[in-house]
């Protein structure tokens, strides 16, 4: 870190420790130790928790004068000397250690002030508030908790100009930040400049003056202590989880308007170890993330270098102060013309009922998020380049051109995350009432509905959604987010261009991925609530058996919900290779199936096989007579093979059981490596649903031909062919199927 | 430890014969694992598979029948300690007791204010299961005429209560081909009650008045003395003993403990001080283990009380309970009256039907068959969509109930007015609240479309 | 030939040893009431309910009783067991409910239902001021349930009670941070009701001790309708919540509470008393028994506190558990 922040840190703590040393001594002569110190509120009462910055660090009770000797003495022991000017060692500790003195000599200071009558402060007219009172505490400490407040903000010292002042608290306060107010810079402090502008300061509006010396900045940390001790179930001297309270619950930061003196870097320090970033808006050196503070403990955003008038240079460094603090802010669900919810996903829009079709028959229609850095996104920004619903004369011209591009920034944000958000697009735009979207990718189907239309939906109402729902679902890996529309032809043929590269990209990152090249699986266990013994082991080869639910997509789901139902399952010792069991599965489904289920392999059908809840998309099941399996799948209403239908063979597996010889799976399994592997893959298939086969031709071929059966599909009967299993077997021995001279399955 | 299907399949023919009603003996042995069928279905199983498979396939707790000319109660073959590891199968019997030193007039009352009881629930009637007549006089004719006089009014299945032998068997002899439940052989009797159930072919009752190892000993007793349909008062009558007791039965009837695999029977009101404590018994009873209530006292409210609550918990945790589709009324509504719209999922019919209650105004309800799946479920199943609402309103004459005609749709399927506006161009179909406790507010906004 | 056949069964006879479940985890113990309030600790069970010989039951299902500030919602033939002078007045009824044995006190402010009265913070206030200076049980205070009527006045009763940890509900799925807070804030229990699902009530159990609720100052309310009115469901998922906190799992090993008095007296079953099918019975015995029934029931799957609303059935189901404690 810098060496000229340790070295003011180190000079501005031995200022003010100093300043607490000689005041105490004063104190001593002239009150004597037994006089009462006590923090008041602005009516006289009495504040809880004494001088609550040291009570929570030392567990130290400050009563009277001669309590302070004890914390004086302990914050003089914090003191390193500064840093040599050629010799430098790493001393963040030593600086954070200065800086917890330095709010401990301010808390003398501020306690003796208060025994000789001198706070809260008074400046002429205006009485400063100084320390929080405990109704007021609590009602505040409520709304941090249940997070309708996110934090505070400390903002120190005198912003550029009285225009800037007020911009500045105005955008705090648009982000319901709770305001304080310390510091000056050469006697002149933003609550000046907020009297001079009429602003009203004090609870009400969120405002609250501490006082007019950099000292005074304590009462914040003294705040966030008590916050500690009242909702975080700290006890007195239990300084770390003080800290780790704050740096995890209370989203606060220190905004330093004007230059930076000793003491405000000493302060600036001790609320460091809060994990309370500092924001200067002037030219100071960065301390980069070192894992005190979320991200950066320190970070210069000079007033000048901001763009824009003073309005945009305001919302600006406060974007930058909530994302440096990690704050996250709910968004109210959007304004729209027409109704929003669930109960809309899956309407269907006819083509008489349309206003416009983008996609399909009517044109090329892609979408596509992608991961940007922080900068290059404006968040809630929505653009729509070319023509608007309302500007496309769809019933003259029926060939539309759409492209969706979305582009997210985050801290947490991953680029294999991207498929996961793209996919949400699906449900997040049919919720909209009048909007409907189909496919995925580079075969997006929207159509919007002649009377959404007439309410007044346009494209940018898609924006503000994906705006507002990635935000409140996703917040923990999306920070920002701006949505583009285009609908002209020249920019659509250039992301759709653009966007095939990214899709292949990331088909060979998942198609790439083995379970050999995991440790992890995950676990699904959705369904518990109706098949309370069923866990869904997930890996990379195979998809959920619902097929909802990829290894990629539960590792996003965990990262997003790390107590939800897709938990990380550590692979622990592979007890069968071929038949995939694991220590680790196997412990975790026991665990989690109530304990009944011992065993459970990844890769047989025979032995121990994943257990079946209700919602598979397909079911497996040994043909015995054939030496081989059929797959009937869930749109398949018809007679199979095996003797029963889609329907009686879940009555038969579903709710939890396993049953060696049966099994659920997802559609996709069937072209994974890993599929059945232990009884031999996919040349066991004797038979599949025709709606399946159809839907798998070309990826099912594929997979043939790369086990060396490039006939195999037409070896494989189905629904059109034959339905029982007299007539199966000769079909299969006409063809030459392979599963008939294979070792036999039982 | 039970059989998988393929462990059975390999012991069947593998002819796909077809004559145990199943296209393939793979179909078949998937059946017989999930103890769904029997094997003797199977006319060409070999005696290995037969022996193999009643090994592997005889249940935990044996099913025992009561028989009468018209009725069969079967009871017991219990497969779990709690219902939602699988379910509950066989409603515990609940029979009403009568004593030969009652009256011949309240004797007759009794009979028939028990036997003509019966309460509809959910589109299902349900009726008390039979009478437990006890030998109190001790005399053995006063007995035999008595049960003679009951099996005259009655044909519901019959438990005989006594304790002397020569009662017993003079009690069976006027029973005529119905196989009533012998109560009780004990360590004192347990011979000639035996013999009894033997020559009459009846199922027994084994009462222990000495704890757990004593009714082993009973049970096994009987069972080696060729008695096969047995079942077990362990002898516990407090609300804290029997609930131990049960569970302890219940418990290692499922571990496979022989002489435990039978069903129980209660007395709760042997066990309680009141009738109040007699219905709580009854119920813990219905819910913890008991396969066979005897019941002291009798009221319709207590009938339908336990008769609810045996239906609550012997319902099937994944075929949840289902109304008949319908209109049905709460209170009694006329043609103003609001008429709303739900799937037959019982719970989601009695959250409306609950709230509707509530407000105090009188409603139709209208209850689409969807399969037995919630509101949302059903919509998203595809199994509650316009056309069936209109072949609903159409099937059960809404448009005669009403006369506004006004159909008030579940806020969560919003989705589906458009297209029920087609199909039923004369109504006006309204979008009510998502969730049912927004009705009482719903009604009151909307009160002048009622209200005329 | 028979009796040497006899003979030989008899020694045969196996001993009847008595299986026990070997369950590693305990029900949090969660103490209700303190600071000059009587103290009721629920919970600490190391077996199912009442199957002290294979674990310990520490404490017995305890028993509230429902009182309400706008009573309307019960049915006249409830009011009337009790009394319309004392209906009237939650203090009075409150005070009647501890004489009857009640062990805790559970207000509903149903007078602030912005459907009903719509009354506010004041009003509510007072009312749980009445209940606390009637009675020194310890206090149970549930919203109207609609979310930002409860945040309002739910926040305000916290601070008005600090200390005394009575019991605020509920917290649900999407408004549980504020009631949540409050409860830290002035060291009360949080309620975490979830709508029948086991995993729902797991999750919600998280969130709320995240908040930093501990989790002994946490009952978890998984719902439950009436008997009839799906109670089986209820039935259901207290014995799954209860097994799985016996087999270890810490997040579900906190008190379970349940209502099975209101719910009863909202059914039909319980409020009508004319033109229904005679096979229902005589009003008053159908209406009680259907609420004991409901509360038997449900206090034989698991559940800890249970809230009744009749005076007979809190007679009966004290008298019960009393008997299930083997006292």
């Amino acid at each position: 870190m810098s060496r000229f922040i340790a070295a003011s840190t180190a000079r501005g703590a031995r200022q003010v420790i100093d300043k607490a040393d000689n005041m105490l001594k004063g104190a001593l002569d002239s009150l004597g130790p037994d006089a009462p110190v006590e923090f008041k509120d602005r009516s006289g009462g009495p504040t809880a928790y004494y001088l609550p910055v040291i009570y929570g660090y030392l567990g130290h009770k400050v009563e009277k004068v001669g309590d302070l000797q004890y914390p004086l003495d302990r914050a003089k022991s914090l003191l390193a000397p500064e840093p040599d000017e050629n010799m430098w060692l790493p001393y963040l500790g030593e600086t954070l250690d200065a800086g917890v003195g330095t709010l401990w000599a301010e808390e003398i200071i501020k306690g003796i002030e208060f025994a000789q009558g001198k706070q809260p402060e008074a400046k002429g007219d205006f009485q400063f508030n100084g320390p929080i009172d405990d109704g007021q505490l609590r009602s505040w400490g409520i709304a941090m908790v249940d997070g309708s407040m996110p934090g505070f903000a400390v903002v120190i010292g005198e912003a550029p100009s009285n225009q800037a002042a007020v911009r500045i608290v105005r955008e705090l306060q648009a982000r319901g930040q709770l305001v304080f107010l310390s510091g000056n810079v050469n006697g002149r402090s933003v609550v000046d400049q907020l009297l001079e502008e009429g602003v009203d300061l004090g609870y009400p509006t969120y405002t609250v003056s501490f006082g007019s010396d950099t000292e005074s900045t304590v009462y914040a940390t003294g705040y966030a202590t008590r916050a500690a001790f009242s909702f975080g179930n700290v006890t007195p001297g239990d300084w770390r989880r003080v800290l780790l309270y704050n740096k995890f619950r209370c989203f606060a930061f220190a905004l330093v308007l004007g230059p930076m003196d000793d003491v405000k870097w000493a302060t600036g320090a001790g609320a460091i170890d809060y994990g309370f970033p500092a924001i200067a808006n002037t030219m100071v050196p960065h301390i980069l993330p070192t894992g005190v503070t979320r991200y950066e403990d320190v970070i210069s955003e000079p007033w000048d270098d901001i763009p824009g008038d003073t309005n945009e240079k305001a919302k600006r460094l406060i974007d930058k102060c909530i994302e440096v603090r990690g704050i996250k802010v709910t968004i109210p669900q959007p304004e729209l013309p027409v109704t929003y919810g669930p109960a809309f996903e899956g309407e269907v829009i006819r083509r008489r009922d349309m206003q416009v079709e983008f996609g399909s028959k009517s044109g090329p229609g892609v979408e596509l998020l992608e991961m940007k850095d922080t900068d290059a996104v404006e968040d809630g920004k929505c653009e729509v380049v070319g023509p608007d619903i309302d500007e496309i004369d769809f019933g003259n011209n029926p060939n539309t051109y759409f492209a969706c591009k979305i582009d997210v920034a985050g801290r947490a944000m991953r680029d294999e995350f991207e498929p996961v958000l793209e996919r949400q697009l699906h449900n997040l735009s049919n919720e909209v009432e009048g909007y409907q979207h189909q496919g995925q990718r580079e075969i997006t189907w929207i159509r919007v509905s002649k009377k959404a239309y007439e309410a007044g939906l346009r494209l940018k109402h898609m924006g503000d959604v994906f705006h507002t729902t990635f935000h409140n679902q996703f917040g923990s890996i999306v920070d920002k987010i701006q949505t583009t529309f285009y609908t002209n032809q020249e920019d659509v043929e250039k992301i759709m261009e653009y966007a095939r590269d990214k899709y292949r990209e990331r088909d060979e990152r998942i198609g790439g991925l083995k379970d050999e090249s995991v440790d992890t699986f995950y676990s699904c266990t959705l369904c518990q609530s109706f098949a309370p013994t069923h866990v869904c082991v997930i890996n990379p080869e195979r998809p959920g058996l619902c097929g909802a639910y990829t290894w990629l997509d539960c590792r996003a789901a965990y990262e997003i919900n790390p107590r939800g139902p897709n938990q990380p399952v550590e692979k622990g010792k592979c007890l069968d290779e071929a038949k995939g069991e694991f220590e680790g599965v196997n412990q975790f489904v026991y665990d989690n199936s109530q304990r009944t289920v011992e065993r459970m392999t990844l890769y047989s059908l025979m032995d121990a096989p994943m257990t079946t809840c209700g919602c598979c998309e397909c079911n497996m099941v040994l043909i015995p007579e054939a030496n081989g399996i059929m797959i009937v799948s869930r749109e398949d209403f018809g007679e199979t093979p095996c003797g029963m239908k889609f329907t009686t063979l879940m009555g038969q597996i579903g709710g939890g059981q396993q049953s060696p010889g049966m099994m659920g799976h997802g559609k996709r399994f069937v072209l994974s490596e890993k599929f059945i592997s232990a009884e031999g893959g996919l040349r066991r298939v004797v038979w599949m649903s025709k709606p399946l086969k159809e839907e798998l031709k070309d990826d099912l071929q594929q997979r043939c031909e790369a086990i060396g059966e490039p006939d195999l599909m037409d070896k494989i009967a189905d629904g059109d062919i034959c339905t029982t299993v007299e007539d199966l077997v000769p079909f299969l021995e006409e063809k030459g199927h392979p599963a008939l001279s294979m070792e036999s399955m039982i | 430890m039970a059989l998988t299907g393929i462990q059975i399949y390999k012991l069947l023919p593998k002819t796909n014969c077809k004559e145990c009603g199943y296209p393939t003996c793979m179909a078949f042995a998937m059946k017989l694992a999930a103890g769904q069928e029997d094997l003797s279905k199977c006319p060409y199983a070999s005696d290995e598979a037969k022996e193999k498979l009643s090994a592997a396939a005889k249940p935990p707790m044996r099913a025992v029948t009561i028989v009468t000319n018209d009725h069969q109660l079967t009871t017991g073959a219990e497969l779990v300690m709690y219902r939602h590891q699988k379910k509950f199968f066989n409603p515990a019997p609940l029979m009403v007791r009568v004593k030969d030193t009652a009256s011949a007039d309240d004797l007759n009352e009794t009979v028939e204010e028990v036997g003509n009881y019966s309460v509809d629930r959910v589109g299902m009637t349900f009726t008390l299961d039979g009478f437990a007549v006890q030998n109190d006089s001790g005399d053995a004719s006063t007995f035999a005429s008595c049960v003679e006089s009951v099996k005259s009014k009655t044909d519901m299945p019959l438990t005989l209560i006594a304790t002397d032998p020569n009662s017993m068997s003079a009690a069976l002899e006027k029973v005529g081909d119905s196989r009533p439940l012998i109560y009780a052989a004990t360590k004192d009797n347990i011979d000639q009650m035996g013999q009894l159930a033997k020559k009459y072919s009846c199922p027994m009752v084994v009462k222990s008045s000495d704890g757990l190892d004593e009714l082993a000993e009973l049970s096994e007793k009987a069972s080696g003395a060729g008695v096969e349909d047995i079942i077990l008062d362990p002898g516990d009558r407090d609300l804290h003993n029997s609930l131990v007791s049960f569970t302890q039965v219940r418990r290692l009837a499922l571990r496979k403990f022989e002489p435990f695999g039978y069903p129980i029977i209660s007395f709760p009101g042997e066990g309680a001080s009141s009738v109040e404590e007699e219905v709580n018994l009854a119920a813990q009873h219905i819910a913890k283990y008991a396969n066979v209530i005897v019941m002291d006292s009798f009221s319709p409210a207590i009938a339908y009380n336990l008769l609810t609550l045996r239906l609550n918990v012997y319902t099937d945790p994944q075929a949840p309970i289902q109304l008949q589709s319908g209109i049905y009324q709460v209170g009694s509504p006329d043609e103003k009256s609001p008429l709303c719209i739900t799937t037959n999922y019982a719970l989601s019919y009695f959250a409306i039907s609950g709230e509707v209650e509530a407000t105090g105004r009188p409603s139709w309800i209208l209850v689409v068959d969807t399969e037995g799946l919630s509101v949302l479920t059903a919509w998203s199943a595809g199994k509650f969509d316009a056309d069936g609402i209109a072949a609903h309103i159409k099937q059960f004459d809404a448009a005669d109930k009403v006369n506004h005609n006004s159909l008030i749709l579940p806020g969560g399927v919003a989705i589906l007015k458009g297209e029920t506006e087609e199909n039923l161009p004369d109504w006006k179909i309204l979008v009510g609240p998502r969730e049912a406790p927004g009705i009482g507010g719903y009604f009151r906004q909307n009160a002048q479309i009622w209200e005329g | 030939m028979l009796d040497s056949i006899k003979f030989k069964l008899e020694v045969v006879v196996p001993e009847v040893e008595i299986p026990k479940e070997k369950w590693t985890g305990r029900v949090r113990e969660v103490k209700i009431g303190g600071k000059g309030r009587k103290e009721v600790v629920v919970g600490g069970a190391t077996a199912m309910p009442f199957l002290d010989f294979e674990g310990e039951i520490p404490n017995p299902p305890r028993v509230a009783v429902e009182v309400r500030d706008d009573p309307s919602g019960f049915p006249p033939g409830l009011l009337s067991s009790w009394g319309d002078d004392v209906v009237n007045d939650v203090g009075s009824w409150a005070k009647k409910a501890a004489e009857l044995g009640a062990e805790i006190i559970t207000l509903r402010l149903t007078s602030a239902h912005p459907e009903g009265q719509n009354t506010g913070v004041e009003e509510a206030k007072s009312a749980v001021d009445k209940v606390l200076s009637a009675v020194d049980l310890p206090l149970m205070v549930i919203g109207p349930e609609i979310a930002d009527k409860d945040n309002e006045i739910l926040v305000p009763i916290a601070d008005l009670a600090e200390g005394q940890r009575i019991v605020l509900g509920n917290c649900v799925e999407n408004n549980y941070k504020t009631i949540a807070a409050a409860c830290i804030a002035a060291n009360h229990i949080a309620i975490a009701k979830t709508p029948l699902d086991i995993n729902l009530a797991k999750q919600l159990n998280v969130q709320v001790s995240d908040i930093g609720v501990p989790l002994e100052s946490i009952l978890m309310d998984a719902d439950m309708g009436a008997l009839g009115y799906g109670i089986e469901y209820a039935i259901s998922i207290d014995e799954r919540l209860k097994l799985a906190a016996l087999m270890g799992d810490s997040v579900t090993a906190v008190p379970i509470i349940n209502h099975p008095g209101p719910e009863t007296w909202r059914q039909k079953e319980a409020k009508v008393s004319e033109g229904v099918p005679e096979s229902w019975g005589g009003y008053d015995e159908r209406a009680l028994y259907w609420e004991e029934l409901s509360a038997t029931s449900i206090i034989h799957s698991g559940a800890d506190v249970v809230t009744l609303c009749h005076p007979k059935a809190v007679e009966y189901i004290k008298s019960m558990i009393a008997k299930l404690m083997g006292q």
